[in-house]
This record gives C-alpha cells, structure tokens and sequence, in this order.
C-alpha cells in the first residue's frame, strides 16, 4: 500500500513541477514581447541604412495566387537585397488555424494577411499611421475611401487592402431570355429577383439562383438589414462593434422567407446541393445547372472564362434592393489585407514592403489583381489598359458601385464569435425549410445568436 | 461432383472479385480523376475512364508551389514517416512486452492511462501540446513529429499486447529456466515472434504520419520543409479555384510509397502469426 | 551470457536491481511513461485547466468562469445533438463494421493463392480512408447525381438526397466506416489461424455443421480479439473527424455534427477554446464509461485462456 502512494505522491509532483514550469515560462514570456515592440520602435533607423532583414510573411490563397505572390516578393528581394522574405502560404482554413496557434505562441509573421475577421486579431496588428505620416509607407495614390476599408471606426490604418471588392449577381441573360423572365436591372427588387428564380426553375427545371458559401448571410443580414430605412441607419451590427445594429429583429424575417420558400420550391439549392458547391468554378451557373449566382466580383473574370469556353456569356447585375428607390446596401469593401504583427522585429521593413506591394505598378503587373482591384488608381490604370473582357466588367462594376450613395460610415467587419452566428443562421433557414421553426422564430434566434456575442 | 466444386469455386472468387473492385472503386476513382480535365472531374462524372485523357495533371501538380516541387514535399514526408515508424516500433514494443508480460506494481494505472490517451480527441490537446514544443523551442522543426513515436503510439501499444497474447507464455517460462533475464526474453524471444504485429505496425504508421496533415500543419513553417499531406491540400483552397486534376494526381503518387510498403510487407501481415511459438 | 554463469547470475538478480520486476516493468515502460507524462498529461491537465476559464486561442489571459461552461452546455442544443448524433453513429457504425470484418475474414480463411491478394484489397480501403483525397471521392459517390443515386434510380427507385436530407446523411458517413473494415479483418484473420484445426475435426466427428461450429468454437475461441476491435473501433468512431469534416462539414443543419467536429469547432472556428475543453471532458467521462462497461461485461462473454 505504501508504495503505490508512493507512487501516486511522485507522479503527482512531477506533474505539478512541470505545469508549474509552464506557468512560470508563459508569464516570463509575456515579458519579452513587450520588450519587442520597444525596441522596434527605437531602431527603426537601423533598418533603413539597410542592415540585413528577414521578414517572415503568410497568405491562403491557390496555386496561382502563390506562384504570383512568391514571384512578387521575389522581385522585392532583388530591388531590395539587405531584405530576405521567408514565406509561408497555406490554404483557408489552414491558414487561420496556423495563424491562431501562432497568436498563442506571440510569433505571428511580421507580415501576415487578413480579411474582414480582423477585429479577432486587433491584439496582433500593429497599426500603419506612423510609418504612414514618416513616408515609408506612400498612400497618395491610394482614395481615402478605399484606405477606409482597412481602418477601424476611429480611423487607425490597421493595413493596406490587397485589393478592393464588392459583391454582384452573375448570370446567364440567354438562360433568363429562354425561361421569358425580366433581365436584372439596377434597381431591380428581391422580388423581382424571386419571381425571375422561381420562373427559371418552373420553365427550365434548373435553379434559378446559385449559392455561395455563406452568401445567404451576407444577404440576409448584412446586406438587407443595411437596404432597408434611411441611407446608413442600420447594419447588422453597430459602427463600434459593440451591439446590434438595429431594433427590430423581424426586420430579418422577409428575406428568411423568401429562401425558404425558394428552396421548398426548388428555385434555390438546398443544403445537400449547396454542399456540392465546393468553390466558385464548380458554380451550378458555371455547370449550367442554375441561371444566376451570388459572386465576390473579383471571382467573376475566372467564371467568365470558364463560361465563355462553353460559349456562354455571363453578365453582373446588382445585388436586389428592398424597394427599388432604397438603398443599394452595396458596399466597397477591402478583400484581405497584409498587416504588420505586433510580433514582429521589424516592423518599419514588414511595413515598407506593403507599401511597395499595394502600390508598385510592376509588382501588380505580376499579380493581376488576382486578390480583387488594386486600390492604388495608378495601378488600376495600368492594369486595366491590359484587362480582358471579364476584367473588364469588374472593373466597369466596381466604378459603378463606387459612384452608388453609400452611407459615411459603413460597419464590414466582424466580431468574434460571428462564425457561429453564421452557421447557426444557415441552420435555421433549414429548419424553416423543414417546417421545424417558422420565418419569425429563425430571426428571433438569429438576433438573440448575435446579441449574445456582445454579453 | 466435381463439376459442382468448381462451380461452388467460381462463384466463391466472382463474389469475392466484385465485392473488392466495390471495396477499392474509390481508390480507382481518384487515379482515373488524375487523367481527368477539372471540369469533368467537377461535373463528378462515375466513368473510370476519362473522356479525355490528360497527362498535363502530373506535370502541373509535380511543379508544386512557388518554385518549390513535389520532389521537395516527398522528400520530407519521407524522412518523417520513416524515423517515425521506426521510432514507433521500437518503443511500442518494448512498452507492450512491459504491459503484457511484467506483473509490476502500477502496470494497471499506466495501462489505464494508456488508454485515457486514446479518448481525449486531438483537438483539445493540440494547442497545450504546441504551447509544450514551443517553449522547448522546437517550433517550427520535425522534432515534435517524430518525438512523440518514440514514447510509444497508445493504438500499437495495445495491439501489440493483443499479439503477445498469442504467444505461449511456456516460451518464456523455457527461457527463464534457461537463465534468460527479462531484456533477453524480449530481444530473443518475444521481438522476433512479433513479426506479424510489427509489419501490421510499419504498415499502419507509415501511412497515418504520411498522411497527417494537422501535426505538419501546426509544427512547419517554411514551405520548403513541408510534407506532401499539407501541400496536396494546398491545391484545394475554397476561395478560389481549386485544381482538382493536380490534387488528385499528386494523391495518386503519394499513395505509391505507402502502396510499396504495403506490398512489401503483407505477406509478412497474417501469415506470421500462425506460425509463430511452439506450433512453428 | 552463457549457461555455465546461469548460477552467479541468479544470484546477483536478487541483488541488483534491475532484475526487480517493477523495476524492468517501469524500464520497458519508460518511453510510454516519459512520453504520457510530457505530451499527454501537461496538456490533459490544461486541458482540465481551460475547461473552467473563458480562454480563447486569440486572447492572452484566461478568466476563471467556474463551472459557467459546463452549465452552458446544459443548454447547448447543438451539443446535445452531436451527443446523440455520435452515438448514432457509433452504435450503428460499430458493430455492423465487426459483423462485416468478421465475416469477411471467415470467407478469406479458405486455401487459396488468390486470398493474400484478396485480403489486401479489402485492407487498402482501411488504410487510406482518413485521407482527404478519399473523402471527396466519398462525397462525389453520394452526390445529387452520384453513382448509389445512379444505381438507385437503375433499379426504378428514387434518388436520396444523401447530403441534403438531415435524417439521411449520417448513412453515407456510416457507410464509410463500414467500407473501412480492413484493420478489423487483419486481426480476426491472424485471431482465426491461431485457432487448432484439431477442435474443428472434433466437432465435425460429433456431427456439427458450419453454424454449429462456428458459434461454439470460432466465436468463444476469438472472443478476447472481439473485445479488442470492439473497444478499438468504439474508440475511433466517437473520435471520427477528418470524414465528417470533409465531407459534410456537420451538416445539414447539424444532421452530421460528430462531437470532435463540434468540438473544432467551437475551438478554432467560433474561438471558445474553454468551452471545447468542456465539452470534451464531458464526452471523456462518457466515454470512459462506455469502455469500462464494455470491459467490465467482458467478463460475462470474453472466454480468455491466458488470464489466471
């Protein structure tokens, strides 16, 4: 008996001197990283006389987006030869789950890219206004509007966006004109977009509508909630990220409506359907399954090429409005950004290279606007004297949308927490479809999913 | 009579045929898909043989990200899956000889715990583990890989016990009157009747750590030093375009080194055991 | 090392240490233990820690919340779903992939040149089916317009909306883990050769058909190695993640959230790290106790020579 306590005493301290250990490490830890940062802000001179710099840097993206970027930074290096980039490139999912286990550990890269999550991650970004206002980092050639994409509601430039973007309805007018149902227009409804649906499907027995991924949401809530009252009075959620953006949360329910009548009917893709769309160019309007689909439009040059290779033409419409003299909810938007981590040892040198990046005509001769439009109106140009015809119309669109009246102050980004409120919304919309819950109780839950994040 | 045995024979490999093209039609799904266009493997056709056929996936695949080719990627997994499989059979073996064959005082509360690490699911863990690594200033590198194969794989640990159980226990008793200390029993004894346990073990290791991609994902930074398993996934980026021809040829390749061991080592897998102690 | 020492040896055994058997136990033991006690029981401990904390993988600190999070779950209903879902899958899964192994073995035991490769056929399936690339084609299979909707409007009925439908797209995830029973197979079929052909001959002298003998000697006699796969596969489908997460990713409308898929997610995605250890510490009990009641009940149907 003596010795298994014994024992159990031994095991017992060894576990309790090692997580000790842990505890004692991850206090000393904290510590030097605040040193970090002291000592970046210090020397920044000593990086521009051009002293040996290594700057660790990671994106997601495909196959093409990391040849071109490698390919970017590559020409970087040899512009720049004290500065040595030793780069990271993963896919989505992958990306965030490396990013948040390196937030753990206070090693984030010293250039990292993010999209509109980024208030999760506002602890590891080090902001861009100091290095802005000394020069290292050019914006002139940058619209305010479009460095506002990247600034959070008091105005701190977190980064600079990769590319600008908004959102847009693909479709295939001929597969509209064989059903005899009306071409979108610019101030076309959700109604007009439901009976055109609903039309397709009865006539051509496709989908009238495609889906995208976690389009649903961005329709339903962030886009329908900011179309309806007066210009910019709602959103989804407030300007400071601190509550909900509106009162009433039936306000949600016409839209949940309408998807859930569209899938009963079949003029929508249900969850089995959907969950075939694994990416944009396997779109059931890419498959011809369906005659229109929601886009991020800088998507829609890759499915116009792969259409056109079928020798079909697609165009972009707007998305619907509520009314059609209300808002256009349309929003200029930043598609990702490179930041500069609050980690890094370098920071003045991880700025530097953004600026160049987001600016440098040559190196976005090489990346072909592959993450969305180049904010940059220098780049722009240059890049859209070469555009080819789906370029083309993006570039057309997006000057479209700029020019649309948009609230001053507009809410795109998302707290943490907002993934399960996503997920959860989809869900409901389900179980409207099954008869389970009814239109007015999913956005019950959905308002109360959201709110809950704010507790 | 006769004629009725060889019919009873045909209709016995017939069956047993179809049921094994239904058991691997998937496995043939993806080779034929590695010679398919994109967009015929999208359309998620069931034909085994592509209407097209198209070279161009190996090539595109095998060029790999950014410079860096799959030779690069096979390499790695290469390295880690084998020190890895080695590292798992040397110390599963001696951790289940110590279970299954040493009454010690505390055998059953680590045998328990050995069991506890099989139910805790991986993702809870992960994070404290990588937090462990990181302060031992092993990240990023293959240490955090390959170290925990030598502290015996609890899923080996226990299988191998199940195969020493058929080893008589008489086999030990002959050897201890013969003067035989417990390290002679096992390296004389128990290691070379284990053959069947520890092919079933270099089989099933090598292909889980070649294919891990999470370990990989969490404990590699540079692209140069990734595995294949985080590379193939490269191909499939949900935001955008995803090569499904090139993912798939290069799934196809990296099943070969596995295939090749499998090949090399099944005779070994089943047979062994029939054989082994007194019966041999 | 030769006999004439056998008699000093014996001597100095009782005296040096090392031949002590909780010494040489806890020496063959000592890679499981250094390693349990590094890698498994420091996280586990965390683990334990984060389940009472609000710790999220984006913050610094954790703050103690008591038993906030397992209160939470009390009125979680995904949670309570993927509970029920899991053992759904498990309780179907299991021991239909046993049943499968077992008879598949018993086919492949049959002299023949052809069994070696027969038998690796049905093993190949087992060992790549976590990867990712097998998941797709798995997902392409059950597809709208996939080939067990082809066959099934070939034989006049009608398509299943395998992944739309919310009570029917667990079966394909159930079907892949049946597809999966080659591990299983392996060990009834070593299990099976180590079975003396002398009881057979026995049994058949006494009369007995096939049924007979195999439900009075092949059963008994492999009962310790049903134990074994039973506790082993009941094991890897409560953990079962990479199939789910690829192929159906927990839907439709949570139809397929498996625990540890629940649990990522409410990790990684929703970033409620100490709400997942939570979760996890429950499901650990629960499983803990299905194990020991399948251990304990072994006594009743494990007939096990080599136990004293």
């Amino acid at each position: 008996m003596k010795k298994k306590t014994l024992c159990f005493l031994l095991a017992f301290a060894m576990v309790t001197a090692s997580l000790t250990g842990c505890g004692n490490q991850s206090k000393n830890e904290a510590a030097p990283t605040d040193k970090t940062d002291d000592k970046a802000d210090g020397s920044q001179e000593e990086v521009s006389m051009g002293e040996p710099v290594t700057l660790r840097i990671a994106w997601w993206g495909s196959q093409e987006r990391h040849d071109k970027t490698v390919a970017a930074i590559e020409l970087y290096e040899s512009l720049n030869p004290n500065v040595n980039f030793e780069y990271e490139y993963y896919s989505f999912d992958d990306y965030f789950t490396k990013l948040k286990t390196l937030v753990a550990s206070d090693e984030v890269w010293d250039v990292f890219q993010l999209g509109g999550n980024f208030p999760q991650y506002m602890d590891k970004i080090y902001p861009l206004d100091e290095f802005i206002k000394s020069g290292v980092v050019d914006v002139t050639g940058i619209s305010d509007a479009n460095l506002k994409t990247t600034q959070t509601t008091e105005g701190v430039q977190l980064g600079l966006t990769n590319g600008i973007n908004t959102y847009g309805i693909a479709y295939d007018p001929v597969l509209f004109e064989e059903a005899g149902a009306k071409l979108p227009t610019d101030n076309w409804t959700w109604d007009d977009y439901k009976e055109a649906a609903d039309l397709i499907t009865e006539k051509l027995d496709i989908f009238g509508s495609s889906t995208f991924q976690t389009s649903d949401f961005i329709a339903g809530c962030s886009t329908y909630i900011g179309q309806q009252g007066g210009l910019g009075q709602y959103g989804f959620y407030n300007l400071d990220l601190t509550g909900m953006g509106f009162d009433d949360p039936q306000m949600l329910t016409p839209y949940i409506r309408m998807r859930a009548d569209m899938i009963k009917k079949g003029s929508y893709p249900d969850a089995g359907a959907s969950a075939e769309v694994t990416n944009i160019e396997n779109d059931f309007l890419v498959t011809g399954e369906a005659a229109m689909t929601w886009v991020a439009v800088n998507q829609f040059p890759t499915i116009y090429d792969v259409c056109k290779g079928q020798g079909r033409t697609l165009a972009l419409a707007t998305i619907p409005k509520v009314t059609p003299d209300g808002n256009s909810g349309a929003q200029i938007q930043s598609s990702q950004m490179f930041c500069v981590s609050q980690d890094s040892e370098h920071k003045e040198a991880a700025a530097k290279f953004i600026g160049w990046f987001e600016s440098d005509v040559e190196c976005n001769n090489i990346l072909q606007a592959e993450r969305g439009i180049p904010a940059n109106e220098d780049v722009r140009a240059a890049l859209s004297a070469e555009a080819t015809e789906g370029q083309q119309i993006m570039y057309d669109y997006v000057d479209m949308v700029s020019k649309l009246p948009t609230p001053k102050e507009i809410q795109v980004l998302t707290p943490s927490g907002h993934d399960q409120v996503v997920d959860n919304y989809l869900n409901y919309i389900q179980q409207v479809v099954s008869g389970e819950i009814t239109a007015e109780m999913a956005a019950m839950k959905t308002y109360a999913d959201a709110e809950e994040i704010f507790k | 009579m006769a004629e009725k045995k060889i019919f009873r024979k045909i209709l016995y490999h017939t069956y047993v045929v179809l049921t094994g093209f239904i058991m691997i039609y998937p496995v043939l799904w993806m080779i034929s898909g590695s010679f398919k266009d994109n967009s015929e493997i999208l359309r998620g056709t069931l034909s085994l043989f592509p209407s097209v056929v198209k070279k161009g996936n190996y090539a595109t695949g095998w060029k790999g990200f950014g410079g860096i080719t799959f030779a690069t990627f096979f390499m790695n997994s290469l390295v880690v899956a084998s020190i890895s499989t080695l590292g798992t059979v040397i110390s599963s073996s001696l951790v289940a000889y110590s279970f299954s064959r040493i009454r010690f005082m505390g055998r059953k509360f680590w045998f328990t715990c050995m069991i506890a690490t099989m139910m805790l699911p991986s993702q809870v863990i992960m994070i404290p583990q990588y937090l462990i690594y990181y302060r031992l200033h092993l990240v990023p590198g293959y240490v955090p890989l390959i170290l925990p194969c030598f502290c015996g794989q609890a899923f080996f640990i226990y299988q191998m016990m199940q195969f020493m159980q058929g080893i008589p226990r008489e086999l030990d008793e002959v050897a201890k009157i013969d003067g035989c200390s417990k390290y002679g029993i096992y390296s004389r004894i128990i290691l070379p009747l284990l053959k069947p346990a520890v092919v079933t073990t270099v089989i099933i290791q090598f292909y889980w750590t070649w294919d891990d991609y999470m370990g990989p994902l969490l404990y590699l930074s540079r692209p140069q030093s990734y595995t294949a398993s985080i590379a193939i996934k490269l191909f499939a980026d949900s935001g955008s375009s995803t090569d499904f021809g090139a993912m798939l040829a290069m799934s196809t390749l990296s099943l070969v080194p596995v295939f090749l061991i499998f090949l090399f080592f099944n005779k070994h897998l089943v047979e062994g055991i029939g054989t082994t102690g007194l019966k041999g | 090392m030769d006999i004439k020492s056998t008699g000093s040896r014996k001597k100095l055994r009782s005296k040096l240490s090392i031949y002590n058997d909780v010494v040489v136990g806890h020496v063959f033991a000592a890679p499981f233990i250094l390693g349990f006690v590094c890698f498994s029981l420091i996280p586990i401990w965390m683990s334990l820690f984060y389940s009472f904390t609000d710790y999220s993988l984006g913050k610094k600190e954790a703050i103690f919340v008591g038993l906030k999070n397992f209160a939470m779950l009390y009125n979680d209903e995904i949670f309570a779903k993927s509970i029920y879902i899991t053992l759904k899958y498990v309780l179907i899964s299991v021991p239909l992939k046993l049943i499968f192994a077992l008879f598949v073995a018993v086919i492949l035991t049959r002299k023949s040149r052809m069994v070696a490769i027969y038998r690796s056929v049905y093993y190949l399936p087992s060992l790549i089916g976590g990867s990712v690339a097998v998941a797709l084609v798995w997902r392409q299979l059950f597809a709208r317009k996939g080939l067990f909707n082809v066959i099934l409007e070939g034989i006049g009925m009608d398509r299943i909306n395998w992944f739309g439908d919310e009570k029917m797209a667990l079966y394909p995830l159930i079907f892949m883990a049946i597809w999966q029973f080659g591990s299983s197979m392996i060990i009834f079929a070593a299990g099976l050769k180590e079975i003396p052909m002398t009881y057979y001959q026995a049994a058949a002298i006494e009369g007995a058909n096939g049924a007979k003998k195999f439900f009075y000697i092949t059963l008994p006699y492999l009962s310790p190695i049903i134990l074994y796969n039973l506790v082993m596969q009941t094991i890897s489908a409560f953990l079962t993640f990479t199939q789910v997460f690829v192929i159906t990713g927990g839907g439709p409308n949570n139809g397929t959230m498996l625990y540890a898929l629940n649990v990522y997610n409410q990790a990684f995605k929703y970033d409620k790290m100490g709400y997942a250890c939570a979760m996890s510490w429950v499901m650990l009990i629960l499983m803990t106790l299905i194990t020991l009641v399948i251990f304990k009940s072994s006594r009743f149907w494990v007939i096990d020579d080599s136990e004293a």
